[in-house]
């Protein structure tokens, strides 16, 4: 999922950019008020945890392998705002301590994997979760990196790089990460069922985004 | 931060942390034994822009790796400098930003 640099022409890159800084402005500006003693630990773990968990690739028998990507469990768990703030720290590390994903594209790979990724999860767990919480879950991180994986193959279809093939990085990112995107709600449920078991007040995406549940004391 | 680390649920989740750091190493070899191959590359394959990458920053680990040490030993300290720097600085963009 992460575009290295070369890829992008510099006008769908500078769009990127764009995007991906007015997004995440908007949420610094929003996460003001909802950081505090519980909270802000909770923004360095749930980040630390991704990057670790996008680390480990799933082998999957054929050639291919798939990690989690996080941005969907993000948004749920920490709500729009923390959640694209948690994933800009991940996929900036990624780029600049770890070389992956270009820097010149690091606005793409945030466009997809911390803003896209965070509020279509968080839009689809918020639209869902009254017909059955964990599933939600499930729909919001196979459906969010689905969309996430469009974007990327619109940013590279229109670059000269793809030779302007559109339908053919289209078909070939949204098939392929619809695939494994099966995984990606799996885990997405799977530890959203368990946070949410066993501190159902950590799970901001929970509440209301301008009634938050009160700081819970320990 | 001792304070931080006296709280349950945090040291249950820094011990979570470290459950998933050690993990890393077998999970690298194993996609190495499959083949690692991303959607992003097919389509690059499929356009002829797999030779288009041109990175100009490689990065202080590059590929999660350390220069000189083994495929196993670096992927850990990868693992492990990656997940408490990204704990850093979540903690403290986050903490500039309390109000």
């Amino acid at each position: 999922m992460h575009i290295p640099d070369g890829f992008l022409d510099p006008l769908i890159a500078g769009l990127f950019w764009v995007a991906s800084g007015v997004a995440i402005g908007i949420a610094v500006r929003r996460a003001r008020d909802k950081l505090g003693d519980e909270r802000t630990p909770l923004l360095g773990v749930v980040a630390a945890g991704i990057f670790a968990a996008q680390m480990l690739n799933w082998p999957i028998p054929g050639g291919t392998s798939a990690h989690f990507v996080g941005g969907a469990f993000a948004g749920i768990l920490l709500g729009p705002s923390l959640g694209v703030l948690a994933m800009t720290a991940v996929v900036t590390i990624q780029a600049l301590v770890f070389g992956d994903g270009g820097i010149i594209a690091l606005g793409g790979n945030l466009f997809a994997m911390a803003v896209v990724d965070v509020l279509v999860g968080y839009a689809i767990f918020r639209a869902l979760r009254g017909v059955h919480e964990t599933g939600a879950a499930f729909v919001a991180g196979w459906g969010a990196i689905t969309v996430s994986a469009l974007a990327v193959g619109l940013g590279v279809g229109l670059s000269s790089a793809f030779a302007y093939e559109l339908g053919l990085t289209v078909s070939i990112m949204v098939v392929g990460h619809a695939v494994l995107g099966l995984i990606e709600g799996a885990i997405t449920a799977a530890v959203y069922g368990f946070v949410a078991n066993a501190r159902p007040d950590l799970v901001l995406g929970r509440f209301d985004d301008d009634s938050l549940s009160p700081e819970v004391g320990l | 931060m001792n304070a931080l680390v006296s709280d349950s649920w945090m040291r249950r989740a820094l011990l979570g942390l470290l459950v998933l750091v050690v993990l890393a190493p077998a999970f690298g070899w194993a996609s190495g034994v499959v083949g690692y191959a991303e959607p992003l590359e097919n389509a690059a394959e499929a356009t002829g822009a797999a030779d288009a990458a041109a990175p100009i920053a490689p990065g202080l680990l590059p590929d999660y790796a350390v220069p000189g040490l083994d495929a196993p030993l670096g992927t850990l300290v990868s693992a492990a400098v990656g997940t408490g720097v990204t704990l850093a600085v979540a903690l403290g963009a986050g903490r500039l930003l309390e109000r």
